[in-house]
């Protein structure tokens, strides 16, 4: 800072003495070096890195690895939801079958019976 | 050569009053004017071995925290009018200087942020840091007769805007 000068007017000398520098709010040199991109806490990231090494090309493969999963996943899911639908669909099949014959048979028996009794029943 | 923590601790307490200041009284807001001077002592970090003396880690602070506040009005369309009165209070509460009307320094930090940012600059950097028109020229990357303008039209605007709400401070107080 320079020092005051004599030829400030009294609006000046005021607006100078209003000006003057504020203290931070308290702790502020702490959080500065706790940041995540302050220079001791992106070394303390680096050191973990280092504890668990993986090299360039794995992240890159790693990442490839990740996606293909995801799609395998979704297909094999797929896939999968098919298959139940077409299960359900062949045990309503088999029921819809099983239901008619018994009604064929249970109508066979009537018929048969009327037949015994002397009735006529036309085709 | 990179700073060490204990350096870089010690450059970050040595200067903080004067960063945190600029950014203050430019942007009208603490929490703002935080974030920008954190940012500010972590660039001097990634800068660190580009500075060579004391004098220059000052100047270099001083312009980096001017232009990222500016960076921050800009970006976020701030308007430092609406927090200036919250911590002017906060900053004047208690402070009782010989001879000094604490009413008056807080109506003039407000008015302050009433100014247009290419008036507020200029003004802040000559009397809260004291620098003359030419170190701000330097400091802006602006002509001297620029500086001198701005700084002219901006201490004009203040006054007229004191005269008028002085009168209302004194009603007020009376």
């Amino acid at each position: 800072m320079n020092q005051p000068d004599e030829s400030l007017t009294s609006f000046e000398r005021e607006l100078t003495r209003a000006m003057r520098r504020v203290d931070p709010p308290e702790g502020f040199a702490d959080r500065v070096m706790g940041r995540p991109d302050a220079p001791s806490v992106a070394a303390r990231s680096k050191v973990m890195a280092k504890v668990i090494p993986m090299p360039r090309r794995m992240q890159a493969w790693a990442g490839g690895a990740v996606a293909a999963t995801l799609l395998a996943s979704m297909y094999f899911g797929e896939q999968t939801h098919l298959r139940h639908q077409r299960e359900r669909a062949q045990l309503a099949q088999r029921q819809f079958d099983t239901a008619m014959r018994i009604t064929d048979q249970t109508l066979e028996h009537v018929r048969l019976q009327l037949q015994q009794a002397g009735v006529e029943v036309g085709n | 050569m990179a700073i060490a923590d204990d350096e870089f601790r010690g450059l970050i307490e040595a200067h903080q009053r004067m960063v945190f200041s600029v950014a203050l009284r430019l942007l009208g807001d603490y929490a703002t004017a935080e974030e920008v001077a954190q940012d500010v002592f972590l660039e001097l970090h990634r800068s660190g071995e580009r500075l060579a003396s004391e004098a220059h880690v000052r100047y270099w602070l001083r312009r980096v925290a001017t232009h990222r506040s500016i960076d921050a009005i800009r970006r976020r369309a701030l308007r430092p009018e609406s927090a200036a009165e919250e911590w002017i209070e906060e900053q004047h509460a208690g402070d009782d200087g010989p001879g000094i009307d604490t009413g008056l320094q807080a109506r003039l930090e407000m008015l302050l942020q009433t100014l247009p940012e290419s008036m507020r600059v200029p003004v802040v950097l000559r009397y809260q840091e004291e620098l003359l028109p030419d170190e701000i020229a330097r400091l802006l990357g602006q002509s001297v007769a620029s500086v001198k303008s701005h700084l002219h039209h901006g201490l004009k605007l203040l006054r007229r805007k004191a005269a008028i709400t002085m009168k209302e401070y004194v009603r007020e107080s009376a």
